[in-house]
């Protein structure tokens, strides 16, 4: 496990080391007989007939683990799965990252797997809305749409030949900006529902990505490029990316308020503490924690200090210990 | 043959052992294994994506990156870079994840004798912990001659310098089955079979050799329980904290 990097008094470690205990108590017990180590071999039932999933191998004829894990049966399919693994992609995830480099027709982003992911050209929406073919004039213009260093979030397209392949198709993927790119271990975002989320109150965006980036920044509303007037129809020319000539006017335009800002550091700061704790990061609980810290009326970086991250231990296993008497 | 070591172990005893997985957070696999005092650090990195120009493409190969705890990377350290490169090659299932590399950091913390298995241990542990799918787990003890012919087992520095001739030895570990009753039946042979790596300095005789194997596979029963005790609780821990 990793061990938690506080500096922690004597009182808040036995406070700390209760909160983890009791929700220890309160979780459903893993079954211990199916945890195998390496080289264990792993009773099957041999009339069946048995799919060897992942982490399973065939030695003479009895189905040896290969990680350490828990053995996991569905149906005829028996694989191990480990407990604390790195990203592993599905088709339809939502992930966050960040260009590394601009290709021929495609970006290539780093999305903290073992291989890079391609953003193909052809699987973004054009600047303008129009669908069309892309020419040669877009791929020279690739450069003013993604640059090196910008955060991307898309979804998982699949394994193509030549590796992972995403797309942004829709207008709620693209590029994040004013904001904050948060990493954390993938195992603590689960798959869910809705990834997307807007804190209203506080007028913040919080997109959880599946490879462990979550993004925390300013409200941006999505707009149907469909259903909106072509106001500022560009001429089709040779554009430089102008990032340093950004008027006055642009620059106010883009301004973001003082409140919101501090709420975005307080969210970033709600998410560092979750998962220094290791807790499985979702909205309910990111909401809980910022609620709380507002509650103490606590200073933004006094989130990250030792005490707070005990309260939010406590209140966690409070909750959830609410939770199991209310079923 | 009684032999008076000077911390006063017998001969067939080790130092005490000490292993703790998931040091670094950065590494995706990270173990350090202290057998004594000597201590060393391993982390592994991967798998990512291509290989060197010389690796064959159709299998997943292995990078080692030794680093001393003082001085330049001399020849020294090639040589146990490749030693640890040829034993996890054997070890991993390289056909999973073709065309990639994994590489595994070796930093030696303290030298004090048997520094090469305890490194294959380090690594051992981190491979798991990094989740790279393993055919067995290695178990690595080194084994020496005196002058008196005694054999000692898990030397320390002073005793490696002193001793005719030293082997450092890796067994695969046992295969145990999760259901209890087997391993049970099995009382016949519950020691592994094979030997992964054998790596001698010094002369020594055959008879010796023969010995030392023998004495380095019975212990490795020990150190195969030890690591193997490593690898579980954790786990459990693990999944009932992240609820």
């Amino acid at each position: 496990m990793r061990e938690i990097q506080l500096q922690l008094s004597q009182t808040q470690k036995v406070r700390l080391q209760k909160a983890l205990e009791h929700l220890e108590s309160l979780s459903s017990k893993v079954n211990s007989d199916a945890s195998v180590t390496i080289a264990d071999s792993i009773p099957v039932n041999h009339e069946d007939g048995v799919l060897k999933g992942h982490g399973t191998a065939d030695l003479e004829g009895e189905v040896v683990a290969t990680l350490c894990g828990v053995v996991e049966r569905v149906n005829k399919l028996v694989y191990v799965r480990t407990l604390r693994s790195r990203y592993k992609p599905e088709v339809g995830d939502i992930v966050i990252g960040r260009v590394i480099e601009v290709a021929q027709k495609r970006w290539r982003l780093d999305i903290n797997y073992s291989q890079n992911a391609y953003l193909m050209l052809s699987a973004m929406n054009m600047p303008d809305g129009v669908q069309r073919r892309r020419t040669a004039l877009d791929e020279l213009n690739m450069r003013c749409i993604f640059e090196e260093a910008d955060v991307i979030c898309a979804e998982v397209r699949g394994f193509q030949q030549d590796g992972l392949h995403l797309q942004a198709r829709s207008q709620k993927y693209g590029k994040l900006s004013t904001g904050q790119l948060i990493t954390v271990t993938p195992y603590l975002v689960k798959r869910q529902k809705q990834h997307f989320h807007h804190l209203e109150q506080y007028g913040i965006d919080l997109i959880i990505g599946c490879n462990g980036f979550i993004w925390v920044g300013e409200h941006v509303e999505v707009r149907d490029d469909m259903v909106e007037d072509q106001v500022s129809q560009s001429d089709p020319q040779v554009l430089i990316p102008n990032k340093n000539s950004v008027s006055l006017e642009e620059q106010e335009k883009n301004y973001t308020a003082l409140e919101t800002r501090k709420h975005i550091c307080r969210a970033a700061n709600a998410v560092r503490v979750l998962s220094t704790l290791g807790f499985i990061i979702t909205l309910e609980i990111i909401k809980g924690v910022i609620d709380l810290s507002l509650s103490m009326n606590l200073d933004i970086h006094d989130m990250l200090g030792s005490e707070f991250c005990v309260l939010v231990a406590e209140k966690e296993a409070e909750r959830r210990s609410s939770n199991k008497k209310k079923r | 043959m009684e032999m008076d070591r000077p911390d006063g172990r017998s001969p067939n005893q080790l130092r005490p052992l000490a292993c703790s997985r998931s040091v670094l957070h950065r590494a995706h696999g990270s173990a350090t294994w202290a057998q004594g005092e000597t201590k060393v650090l391993a982390a592994v990195y991967g798998p990512k994506a291509g290989t060197k120009k010389n690796e064959n493409p159709e299998k997943a190969s292995i990078e080692i990156i030794w680093k001393p705890n003082t001085g330049h990377i001399g020849q020294a350290d090639r040589e146990y870079e490749m030693i640890l490169k040829k034993t996890f090659e054997s070890i991993c299932i390289r056909t999973i994840y073709p065309n990639t590399t994994t590489s595994i950091v070796v930093q030696v913390v303290h030298d004090d004798g048997a520094l090469l298995p305890c490194a294959i241990n380090a690594a051992c542990a981190a491979l798991v912990d990094a989740g790279i799918p393993l055919r067995h787990l290695a178990v690595a003890i080194c084994c020496s001659v005196t002058d008196n012919n005694c054999i000692i087992l898990d030397p320390s520095k002073q005793e490696e310098e002193k001793a005719k001739a030293f082997a450092y030895l890796v067994f695969p570990n046992t295969t145990v089955s999760v259901v209890p009753e087997k391993s049970l039946q099995a009382g016949s042979d519950p020691m592994a079979h094979g030997i992964i790596t054998s790596v001698t300095h010094g002369a020594m005789s055959v008879d010796d050799y023969l010995h030392c194997l023998e004495r380095g596979r019975a212990t490795t029963q020990r150190l195969s329980e030890f690591l193997r005790k490593n690898m579980e609780p954790k786990s459990t821990r693990e999944a009932s904290k992240a609820g």
